[in-house]
This record gives C-alpha cells, structure tokens and sequence, in this order.
C-alpha cells in the first residue's frame, strides 16, 4: 500500500456527515420519515440497484460515555453478548442463523451511542430483521456466555499491547481524557473487567437501551410496503425502559504539558500520538476546520506527510484529525518512526503547527476545498453509507440538508477563515504527548521536551 | 451505482443472470495496437470517476536481491516522471480534488484513482505518462527507501502476526517467489540499485503488461478519444519471461519457532493448494469459510468457543495465478498450549477429510460469498476493482459474471475430494511464535 492516511471517505463519514452533486436535491436522498409508536424514528430510502439492504441504527446515550469508570468496558460488553441468545435461542443457533444468512450483524458502542449495523442480501433481509429484533428485544445474557466474553477481553488486553501502534492510541486515550466519560476505553481496564458482573451488564442493558430517541434507517432495494409490514412485526413491538441520557460534559481542555512515554524494550520504531482541544459537531468552524486538517495532516499531500514522508523519508505514515462530539471535541496528530528519529521528527511537528498559525496560500486553500468537494460524493455511494450518515445526523441535531450548508461553507472557507481556525485549534502550550518505544533508544532524545512520565508496557492498566 | 440494473428490481429476487447481462452489457472492452487492454462502464450516478490501472508484476516476478522491488516501484510512480516534478502527481491530482491508492500483490500491482468527473484528461494524461516515464530521481529514490524501510518495520517487524506468517509462508514455499513478502527482505529494501530498479520498471510497465478500467461519469465516446490520444504513443515492450519456478512437493511435515517480545502466542498453519485456475480451488475457498467465518464456523467454534483456547480465528485460500497456501491463523489466549491447538487443528481437518462437510454448510458458505460479492459493486470504485483484477486474476473480466456460478457448482464430495489431497501431514507447515525466554 502507498497510503497510511486514515481512508478519507470513512473520516468524513464518521465525522462530518455529507454531501453530493444535484444541488436541486441535495447530497443526501431525502427519506421517508417512519415514527413508530414506541419511540423510534426510521428513515427509508429505496436503492433497487443491486439486491442487497443495509440498516443502520443509534441509540443516543448508550454508548460508553454512560459508563461509571469503575464499569468501564461494560457497554461494549453489552453489545457484545446482545447476539450471544435470546430467551428463545443459544448462542450457537444465533451464529448458526447469522451465518446462513451470509448477513453481517454487528452491535457496539461508541463514546455518545450504541449502535446497530446490519446488512444482507435483499432476500434475507426479513429473518436478519427478524433475529435483530430478538436481540435487542430479548437478550438471555447468559452467565456462561458473558464469563467467555469477559476473559476474552481480559486476554485481549494483553493481545493489544504486543502491536505498538495500536496500543499508543488507547495509552493516549487514558492519558488524554483521564475519568472524562467520553474517554471511556472500549477494550475495558484489568481492574474494571475483573469486577466486571453480569448484573452489571443487565443492569446497563436495562437502563439505556430504549427505542425511545433512537434513530434507524432502512436502505436498498425492500419496498416501502414490505419494509412497513415487517417493522410491525419486529422492531415495532420492541419495548424498552430505557431513561432519556443526560448531556454529557465536553471533553478536558489540557493546562500545560503531559508527557508519558511507554517502554516497550522490542520496538524498533517510536510510535506517538498528539491531542489537544478540538471542536464540536456543531460548531460553525467546521467547514474551515475541514480545510485546515486536510492541509495540515488529512491528505496524502498535507504538510505532515509531506515534511515527514515525502522530504525526508521518516515514515510510511502521518496524519492529523478532529473528532468531534455534541460537547466538544480532540485534534490529534500520529506517525512513527525508527527510533534514532523520534526528536528530528518531533520537532518538524511542532514547527509546523506554529507555521500553520502565520497561514496557508491561497492556491492551498483552493486546492483543499476542491479536494473535499471532488472526494464527496463517493462517501454517500453506497447503501450502508447512506444509511449511517441519516443517522448519525439525526443523532447530531442536524438536518438532512446539512451535508449541502457543509459544502457551502467549505467552498466560501477563505485564507483568513483557515488561518483563524489554525489559531484557535492547533496546539501551543497546552497538550497531551504519548510515545511508545525502546526507552533505553529514545528517551534521551525526548528529555527536551520536559519531565516524562516513565510506563512500562508490561505495567497493568494504560 | 447505476439505474443500469434496474432489471433487478423485475426479478424481484436473487438474481445474478440478470445482474450479469444488464451489467456486461453497458461494458465495452477493447485492445490498442501497443497491447493495452481497456475496460470501460459508464455509470452517471455520482460526478465521479474510479480509474484503475493493472500491471501484471508483483513479487511472484521478483528474484533474490531484488525482494520487494514491485512494491518499491508502486512508490516510486508518485514521485516524478520528465513531465512532472516528484511529489506533482499528488499535488495536481488533489488541486482538481482527486485522490489516489495503489497495493502491491504477489501477482499484481494497481493504482487507483478517484476523481470528479471534469479531471478526467487530466489524469488520463498524468496516468498515461507515469507508465513509462518514472525518473527515479536518485534523492527521492533514497528518501522512498526510507519509507518503505520504515513501512516494514512497522507491517512486519512490529506485528507479531505478520512475522510469524513470513517465517511460515518462507519455510512452506521453498522455491517459488511466494517464498518471500510482497514488502521484502530488510536488506534488499537497504540495497536495491537504482539500475537494477529501472530494468524491472522497463520490463513490466509496458501497455502490453497493462489493463486500464475506467467507471463512472464520463461518456464512452469521449473517454476512448482520451486513451486513443494519451496511450497510443507509448511503444509496446517484450512480452516479460514467464514464471516458471514450480515448488516442489513437500515430503514431510515442516515446523518454525518464532521467539518474540510478546503477551500472546500465536499459531499458524499451512497447506500447498492449487491456484484459482486450477480444479479444486473453488470447493477450498467455500471450505476456508466452513472452517473459520462467523461464530458458527467449525474452528471458531471448537477453538474459541469450547476449549477457549483461542481469541480469533482466521485464514483460508487466496486467489493467486500460481499454486499457493491455504492458511489457519490462531490467536491464542496468552499461556495458552499451542501443541493443543495443533491437535485441535489437525484433527478438525482430519473431520473434513473423512467426513467431509453437509449440504447446508456448503449453501451457508455459498450465502456469505453472495454478500461479499455484491457489496463492493454499489460502488464504482469497487466495481473497477472487481473487473480489473477479474481480468488479471481470473484472465478475463468476463469471468467476474459467473464467478457465482463456479461457486454453486462446489457440492460436499468436491470439497471432500479436495480436503483429502491437501490436509495431510507432509504437506503441512506448523508455525509457532511464543513470548520470548518461554517455553517451547
């Protein structure tokens, strides 16, 4: 592979939902709206191109921000044991059904939501509907089933810290966020899940998975009529006692400089990660923010992989990028490198971040907002993409017409609209630094920029 | 995606003679007289175009000293031709707001463009001029080196389970040029020299070694004035020696400890299988999903589920042009018993061998291919994919249409056939990769 940015595509469909060509009809196709007695709202458009159907659904306020951290782990495990039987079938003849299907069912839980993905030929729809239904609806979270997940997330720990790069983001989600609920680790800690019940499980189960105020949508080839006839015999008559989530706080703002390298004594390369205050999913910054991360970090030409990669040859792999919440939001910057480089590398970072903050040329910005034009419509190509960006805007309080004023902003975004959003959220003073690596290798280059907090990785916990 | 397959709608069901006529229908294909195959689907869904260009080459041409060269090479077709300055083609690509990939495999290499529908000359003419005109600058040669030095360290050396497949993969094939990674050994990467790059360049990027397949919104008629003016200029080249190395059969069980810095084992093993062209392929590709795809799979189940011995499960057969490997890969729980895992291993295969497979776990095999296969053609960058590696893999793009049908052809005696003259202990590789210092 020539790229290590992060699929593009996929960013902006996690992050800034949508966009497309026909300005008469907007980027996104406008759903039929479907409001089901028990609270759930459900979006359907009809694809007949290919015989095939996606649904998407979020649940707001079950994701793993309503974790206490004493729980953390627990919505993931959760959603994990959803599909592990129902009070009328084991967790093999819900495999073995799946399977038949060919379908694809896969229900986890992020930061703000819970969230459903289901896809299927158009055929098998029905019954995937059907077992979806049953899940969410009838989950027996049985004690053998929840001890195997339980000691499998135990082991996975471990697992994950033998891959570096993987494991630099978790050690920076920690160090980032501390108990901030929107830090919530979805691997679990040691100390969490050695606690962890399935008492604890039922109980998250019982109070926050609710079809009320949650989202759905159907897209593909079903008909109206037949969709409409199915949802009344499956997520219809689904009930859920669920309480409406509470906002939730926005995400630390870091005073100062954290500093924590990880020692991982076989690692031939140093492997970072970089966070500091971003902004929220609604804020008005977003189109030039856009503009700014594709400069700075989001594109294969950006500044960092130009001046890391490009230039000198120090990585395969560097780039930027805001996550965004309802509260708030995280920029973060990664890459790697051997680690007799990590300092060289280093400082080109922080140069560049206050060279952003002088601007970028015209010509750049007009560069960036036809790159973000040109790679839009692609992201609403398909049937599960379609699907999620319905959904998710709902979940944002936006409105289907938002991808069309998303791409007005980008296009009217100015030098002096980019520079300003440069100024505002790329770091200065105040940052979190994680480095996992050979210790004994970098940590005299790293001794310049301040007191380090020494982990080994072998240490429990992140 | 197109309203081109409306008809689909008509059968109301499943249907893919229906899918394939409606689809193989709007294709047009077609040689120039320098050899180059082009594919062309007009699609009008979205304002885009996926443009995606095939070379037959990959690390199956390599030979020692020169490991990993073709995947080298991918890099080195982003940084300059005489026309246009290293780093120019990202630079003008992203300006008209396109965006770009490309992978090395062991029988091919592919670059992959996206763009709206107005750049189509543009990188019609960029694509046409980097098939021949890379300059391999010497500074950005050196600087490349570097990123892919670091690109291995970080896709193999820093992954336990990367390390492990490439000391099973090169204890299993001993003389083929599957033996190594398509990234290469270390030292090749270190060493390659800037001639010796140039003549692989000039050997396999040749029109004659190529396939271009364009999908999306542009009219035929002008997309093929565009190739016609921007490709007929480039001289065809000498047809590239065959591959003709075949790997001698295994004659007896072969093993490879691993000892690494690591909290979880992991275990690998490997049978020699027939390429996709050959008899037996088929059934094999249905079996790796009986064995390890889904939690109701035969491996996940035994290994995950009942002994819990094991985190994950995964592997089965690629499609390669010549024979390769058929693969079980285990992530084992830590202090887990890898010699249990093998038995486990040895003795579900030996299942299938005197057993065989039932009917319904053929169909729920042949169910999982379906929704693999559709997903990726809603869109035209996947359906340029598809067509193009059918045409490199499978030999012709038109086989893309009845790749369903050599599935449903697959019954239990013939995946039962097949296992019986794969699974044997001679024609196995074991790898083990156990945390440093521990215990063998």
């Amino acid at each position: 592979m020539k790229r290590a940015i992060p699929v593009l595509s996929l960013l902006f469909l996690l992050l800034l939902p949508l966009a497309a060509a026909q300005p008469s009809r907007g980027m996104l196709p406008l759903p039929e709206t479907i409001r089901l007695s028990n609270g759930l709202t459900l979006f359907y458009v009809r694809v007949p191109d290919l015989p095939l159907v996606s649904f998407r659904m979020v649940l707001p306020g079950a994701g793993s921000a309503a974790e206490p951290m004493e729980n953390e782990g627990v919505s993931s495990i959760m959603a994990e044991l959803l599909t592990k039987g129902t009070s009328k079938m084991k967790a093999e003849d819900v495999a073995e059904a799946l399977d038949s299907l060919g379908a694809d069912l896969k229900i986890y839980t992020t930061p703000e939501y819970m969230a459903v993905d289901a896809d299927s030929l158009a055929s098998q729809f029905p019954r995937l509907l059907e077992l979806t239904f049953h899940s969410l609806q009838d989950p027996l979270f049985a004690t053998q089933e929840f001890d195997l997940v339980k000691s499998q997330r135990i082991d996975g720990i471990k697992a994950i810290k033998d891959n570096a790069g993987y494991a630099v983001r978790l050690y920076f989600q920690r160090a980032y966020f501390g108990d901030n609920p929107l830090g919530r680790l979805s691997s679990g800690n040691e100390t969490s899940l050695n606690a962890m019940s399935v008492e604890k499980v039922k109980d998250f189960y019982k109070t926050r998975v609710t079809p009320r105020g949650a989202y759905a949508a159907v897209v593909g080839s079903l008909s109206s009529q037949e969709l409409k006839a199915l949802l009344s015999k499956t997520l219809g008559k689904w009930k859920g006692a669920g309480s409406p989530a509470a906002p939730l706080p926005p995400p630390p703002q870091p005073k100062g400089k954290t500093l924590i390298l990880v020692d991982k004594p076989d690692a031939t390369q140093a492997y970072w990660v970089l966070g500091a205050p971003g902004y929220s999913a609604n804020d008005p910054v977003t189109p030039s923010a856009a503009v700014l991360n594709t400069l700075f970090g989001g594109r294969f030409t950006s500044w960092l992989s130009t001046e890391l990669r490009i230039k000198r040859g120090l990585t395969y792999g560097a780039s930027s990028r805001f996550q965004t919440f309802l509260s708030g939001g995280v920029f973060t910057a990664s890459s790697y490198t051997k680690n007799d480089k990590i300092a060289e590398m280093l400082d080109i970072v922080f140069s560049l971040f206050e060279k952003a903050k002088s601007g970028f040329a015209p010509e750049e910005i007009e560069s960036a907002r036809n790159y973000i034009q040109g790679q839009f419509p692609p992201t609403l190509e398909s049937n599960e993409a379609i699907a999620a960006s319905l959904v998710q805007l709902m979940a944002q309080g936006k409105s289907f017409s938002w991808p069309d004023e998303y791409l007005r902003g980008v296009s009217s975004s100015t030098p002096e609209t980019v520079q300003a959003a440069a100024k505002r959220l790329l770091p200065a003073q105040d940052y979190v630094l994680v480095v996992v690596g050979k210790a004994a290798e970098i940590e005299p280059l790293l001794a310049k920029y301040g007191e380090w907090k020494v982990k080994k990785i072998t240490d429990s916990g992140f | 995606m197109g309203r081109i397959l409306f008809s689909l709608l008509l059968a109301g069901v499943f249907a893919l003679p229906v899918f394939g006529q409606s689809l193989q229908s709007r294709i047009e294909s077609y040689k120039l007289a320098n050899g180059l195959k082009v594919i062309l689907l007009e699609d009008h869904d979205i304002p885009n175009v996926a443009l995606y260009t095939f070379f037959r080459v990959g690390s199956r041409n390599e030979r020692p000293g020169l490991t990993g060269v073709s995947h080298f090479i991918e890099h080195m077709m982003f940084n300059g031709t005489a026309k246009v300055g290293p780093g120019q083609f990202d630079r003008n690509m992203e300006f008209v707001g396109g965006a770009n990939n490309a992978y090395t495999a062991q029988d091919m290499t592919a670059y992959s463009d996206w763009f709206p529908a107005a750049a189509l000359e543009k990188m019609v003419e960029m694509e046409a001029d980097r098939m021949q005109g890379a300059a391999f600058v010497p500074e950005v040669l050196e600087s490349e080196r570097g990123v892919v030095a670091s690109e291995r360290r970080m896709s193999t050396e820093n992954n336990n389970a990367a390390i492990l497949m490439e000391n099973v993969n090169a204890t299993s094939i001993m003389a083929h040029p599957y033996h190594w990674d398509v990234i290469g050994w270390m030292s090749d990467i270190l060493s390659w020299k800037r001639e010796q790059i140039q003549e692989y360049y000039k050997t396999y990027y040749a029109p004659n070694n190529a396939v271009l397949v364009l999908v999306g919104d542009f009219k035929k008629s002008t997309a093929k004035s565009l190739i016609e003016k921007y490709y007929t200029p480039i001289p065809s080249g000498k047809t590239p020696s065959a591959v003709t190395t075949v790997e001698p059969p295994q004659q007896g069980l072969k093993q490879v400890l691993v000892k690494k810095e690591a909290q979880a084992p992991l275990y690998m093993a490997v049978w020699h299988t027939p390429s996709v062209s050959q008899p037996g392929f088929y059934p094999l590709s249905l079996l790796d999903k009986i064995l390890m795809k889904g939690e109701s799979s035969r491996l996940y189940r035994r290994l995950v589920r009942e002994e819990r011995i094991a985190l994950d499960v995964s592997g089965g057969i690629q499609e390669t042009l010549d024979p390769y490997l058929f693969t079980v890969f285990v992530e084992a729980v830590p202090g887990a018993d890898l010699g249990k895992i093998d038995r486990i291993v040895e003795e579900e295969m030996g299942k299938v061998v005197r057993e065989g497979v039932t009917e319904k776990e053929v169909q729920k095999a042949i169910n999982m291919v379906q929704n693999d296969f559709y997903r990726p053609l809603q869109t035209i960058a996947g359906l340029a994919n598809a067509l193009g590696q059918a045409e490199l893999v499978n030999g012709d793009y038109q086989k893309l249409f009845s790749l369903m049908e050599s599935y449903k052809a697959v019954t239990p005696d013939s995946i039962k056939a097949i296992s019986s003259q794969t699974f044997t202990l001679n024609n196995k590789t074991v790898g083990n990769l156990v945390p440093e210092g521990g215990a063998q």
